[in-house]
């Protein structure tokens, strides 16, 4: 990615630049020292004078009034904020009327900015005051005090902190009075430039200690870039939250989030003292000292997929690159190209007006489809390439778009827009009063058939929709989980109803939960910490993630709901030191991992390729074949994987040979006395109860009328108050409850003090014999019902009778 | 005698025997002196066009070397400033290598990894085929 920069021969300005602020995509407004506000078109290259200010007026900050404010979707912004070295600021239209003056501050007023929904602005001076202003320039109030001019402020993402540079400290000072504030120290340096990004929710830092520095919101610190010749006058974030522009004297650099830089340029532009992006994000401009603008789009962005390299050339043309044959093909636009995505054989490309769809020759990509168009592999890929399919965007403001395997989603203006790869609208799920702005690929996830999205306003509910209908899952209400949510993912592969989505939350916890919930609340349940970052694989239900500096394979993160304690030997771990401080996953395609080091460099890796096709195996019911294949890798990940895939799909068979392979005796001991249970109902029943929920087994005993079975159950388990209590309501087997209780507790040699049994003991005689033959009754009479099952000769109907 | 008393009265005779007031040696060094304050007027101007031409001259080479001065300064001047523009230059290029060998320090670990993945992937192929 590099930056491709523009700048006319002479400049416009006669003196230094002071300020520019973007209206749309293609318009600009830039003022200076030479009191003249200018209006850049850059679709007719036209320059004009929009109004000549006083001249005694200096202009140091221009502010655009936030567009798409409230109900007021469409339109552009109207009105901006000009803040002056004589103390003031000015309310100024769009045709350079000036609407309001306000004195301000004694000194220069050196930053204004408006908050997101445009109903504060805030202003920081040379006097050290952060004052904040309404809407139609009354004061509030003043925000804080300085000793030292504050060059620089930014909001936060909810409008709710504000930033300012004091010296060398970075503070963040919530509006409420009574919040706490938080300061650090930040450069070496006066700070001259933040900016607070709210996709990411991350802090730029700029300073004469020639360095910039990137923060969270927290005040950790993420990066620091080397020593500068000069000091770094401006920063400033990409709407999207994934780049940011650095500018310094005679430099323009573009850097990545995690603060490694993508490319740098050295245009003669004297000192660089403000940036700023245009509305869709590709291209930044600057004000330079020497009275030019500068122009600067970012181009050369590139995706991989499998053998595809897809490269932006120009801002309206794309090269394809087939690196199996080399075939090279160019995509043309008819305008430029704002977001793209390259996955599942699709390439989405959104553009100002449009969407474009092309389509890879390589259509499947599972082991185990079948492939008909083996024929069509060999036909060139140029004829996929050049027919893609267009249809117009509702807004033309496309801010992400993601892709599952079966349709992708766009997040266009206020709404998102699920479409099929055949151009055709599915659904446009809804959050009322839900910020689409800041949707980024963290905070929105797609399945084929689910759509989870995480909210500003409350981070700690997770959002769930059918992505085919739109609507909400189950009865509506979000997931909810006791702290707030970083990163959410859905899984790719399965059947929806097995849909899963894995989250992290504020402490690093990586949890794992169902989304289709039906009837009863389904736990999160916990399967890794310290979790930097995940990726579901594209296809099959296999999770990666790096774990506490681990690079960590969840082959089976589902094993986490039928037995957890086999949890550990269906990961796979090694060493992640190879990928240094904070890395990220860029993708999981297949078996290969693409990871980003923090100095942006990539590392590819391999994970082992028999878990994704034991999990294809297991979705078309091959069982032999997946433990033939288990046989033949003898490796114990796949064979635990298998094992709790067997018990998910209650095929004990298969469990009895995985759990053996790895030497889990005493389950399999149990799942032996599982097959041999004379009922369908006890059977699943064990096999509930085999992963932990003893809730549900009990239940689907008793919905089946096993009384005995459900009492035995319990005591089994020790429950002898949930016994007594069944055997009381159903008034059968007190006795046998009694009986067992008094067994127990002569075993321990202990005295009954429990109330009830001591109550039901005085009317009830306990007689083993009489209770042996009911037992034995109680399961003929199982047998019985069961008789159309042909289950083979079973001595032991329940394993509690070896007690 | 009579020469006499006519000199003494200012008057004389010129060897054309023309009566004159002045001595005829008299006016004949007079002549002379005419002839040869004349000539030396001449003279004068001769030397005072050459000297007005030799002023000229020099003038026009001072001047010459006034221009020639002013161009060897701004030449050094410019040549100090090339220096530093160099200077500048080499900054610039420099910061623009790093950039690129950061780049190329980010695909050289890239390749390592594609190297080893590559590796891997041979391993695993000459293990199943030994396995079939």
């Amino acid at each position: 990615m590099r930056l491709k920069t523009s700048l006319l021969k002479e400049p416009k300005h006669k003196e230094l630049v002071s300020c520019v602020g973007w209206t749309s995509a293609d318009e600009l407004y830039s003022c200076g020292d030479d009191h003249q506000i200018l209006k850049w078109n850059l679709l007719n290259g036209e320059t004009s004078l929009v109004v000549k200010l006083p001249d005694d007026t200096y202009p140091i900050d221009l502010h655009w009034f936030p567009k798409n404010v409230g109900s007021k979707k469409q339109g552009q912004s109207d009105m901006f904020v000009i803040t002056s070295s004589d103390g003031k600021f000015h309310l100024i239209s769009k045709l350079g009327r000036v609407e309001k003056s306000v004195d301000a501050h004694s000194g220069a007023v050196l930053a204004g900015r408006w908050n997101y929904d445009g109903t504060a602005l805030v202003t920081a001076g040379e006097d050290g005051h952060i004052k904040i202003w309404s809407k139609s320039g009354m004061l509030r109030s003043t925000l804080a005090q300085n000793g030292l001019p504050v060059y620089s402020v930014a909001w936060g993402p909810d409008s709710e902190k504000v930033l300012y540079p004091v010296g060398k400290q970075l503070i963040i000072k919530p509006l409420q009075p009574s919040s706490k504030v938080l300061q650090w120290k930040a450069h070496e340096g006066v700070i001259l430039k933040v900016d607070w990004n709210p996709v990411n929710d991350l802090i730029l830092s700029a300073g004469e200690d020639c360095k910039y520095k990137v923060w969270d919101s927290y005040g950790r610190a993420l990066y620091s870039s080397t020593s500068h010749e000069y000091p770094i006058t401006s920063v400033s974030w990409a709407p999207d939250g994934d780049l940011f522009a650095v500018g310094s004297f005679h430099t323009l650099r573009l850097c990545d989030k995690t603060g490694w830089s993508y490319a740098l340029e050295k245009p003669n532009t004297g000192s660089i003292f403000s940036l700023t992006w245009s509305i869709d994000g590709t291209q930044v401009a600057g004000a330079c000292g020497n009275g030019h603008v500068i122009f600067a789009h970012v181009i050369e962005q590139h995706w991989e997929w499998k053998n595809f390299e897809v490269t932006l050339t120009k801002r309206r043309a794309m090269q394809v690159r087939n690196v199996i044959n080399d075939a090279v093909d160019l995509l043309e636009f008819r305008d430029r190209v704002i977001k793209a995505s390259l996955k599942y054989g699709h390439l989405v490309v959104s553009t100002s007006l449009q969407c474009y769809v092309f389509r890879s020759s390589v259509i499947s990509f599972r082991y185990f489809e079948p492939k008909p168009d083996v024929v069509e592999h060999t036909e060139p890929v140029t004829k996929n390439w050049n027919t893609p399919l267009i249809f117009d965007l509702k807004e033309g403001t496309v801010s992400l778009i993601l892709q599952c395997e079966r349709h992708f989603l766009l997040v266009d203006g206020g709404s998102l827009f699920l479409y099929s790869y055949e151009g055709r609208l599915i659904s446009s799920p809804k959050v009322p009063g839900m910020r689409t702005d800041i949707l980024n690929a963290q905070t929105v996830s797609l399945s084929n058939d689910t759509i989870a999205m995480k909210d500003k306003t409350d981070e700690k509910l997770i959002y769930l929709f059918d992505a085919l209908s739109g609507k909400p899952l189950g009865d509506g209400k979000p997931l909810a989980h006791k702290i707030e949510v970083v990163e959410i993912a859905l899984d790719q592969g399965g059947p929806a109803i097995e849909r899963k989505i894995a989250f992290v939350d504020k402490n690093r916890d990586l949890y794992i939960s169902t989304v289709r919930r039906l009837g009863k609340e389904q736990k999160a349940v916990k399967i890794g910490s310290m979790v930097h970052t995940l990726a579901w694989s594209d296809l099959s239900n296999i999770l990666c993630g790096i774990q506490d500096n681990r690079f960590t394979v969840w082959y089976y993160p589902n094993v986490a709901y039928v037995d957890k304690e086999l949890l550990p030997k269906t990961i796979s771990e090694k060493d992640g030191s190879e990928y240094t401080k904070s890395p990220q996953i860029v993708s999981f395609v297949g078996n290969r991992v693409t990871i980003r080091r923090s100095d942006g460099s990539l590392v590819h890796t391999n994970i082992s390729p028999y878990p994704a096709i034991i999990h294809d195996y297991i979705t078309a019911s091959k069982w032999d074949e997946a433990v033939r294949l288990c046989r033949f890798v003898k490796e114990q990940t796949t064979w635990a994987c298998l094992a709790a895939m067997a018990i998910t799909n209650k095929d004990m068979s298969t469990a009895e040979i995985a759990y053996a392979a790895i030497g889990e005796i005493d389950k399999v001991q149990y799942i032996n006395s599982i097959k041999d249970l004379p009922s369908k109902e006890s059977r699943l029943a064990h096999i509930q109860l085999f992963s932990g929920n003893f809730q549900d087994a009990e239940a689907i005993i008793l919905q089946a009328g096993l009384i005995y079975q459900a009492i035995q159950l319990n005591i089994d388990s020790y429950n002898w108050e949930r016994a007594l209590e069944l055997a009381v309501k159903h008034k059968t087997h007190v006795d046998t409850v009694l009986a067992y209780r008094q067994k127990y507790l002569n075993d321990l040699n202990k005295k009954e003090t429990n109330k009830r049994f001591l109550q039901y003991a005085e009317g009830v005689e306990v007689d083993w014999e009489k209770i042996r033959a009911k037992i034995e009754l109680e399961l003929v009479k199982e047998r019985e019902r069961a008789s159309t099952g042909p289950l083979g000769p079973s001595t032991r109907s329940s394993i509690s009778l070896q007690h | 005698m009579a020469k006499d008393s006519l000199s003494e009265a200012g008057l004389h005779f010129d060897d054309l025997n023309k009566l004159r007031i002045l001595d005829p040696d008299v006016s004949q060094q007079t002549t002379e002196l005419k002839e040869e304050c004349r000539e030396f007027v001449e003279k004068i101007d001769d030397f005072q066009k050459i000297v007005g031409g030799l002023i000229e001259l020099v003038d026009q080479l001072a001047k010459e070397t006034e221009n020639e001065k002013m161009k060897a300064i701004g030449a050094r001047n410019l040549l100090k400033s090339i220096a530093k523009q160099r200077e500048a230059q080499q900054q610039q290029l420099q910061a623009l290598i790093a950039e690129k060998k950061m780049q190329l320090e980010r695909y050289r670990i890239e390749y390592e990894a594609l190297c080893k993945v590559e590796a891997e992937q041979n391993e695993f192929i000459d293990q199943f085929i030994l396995q079939k």
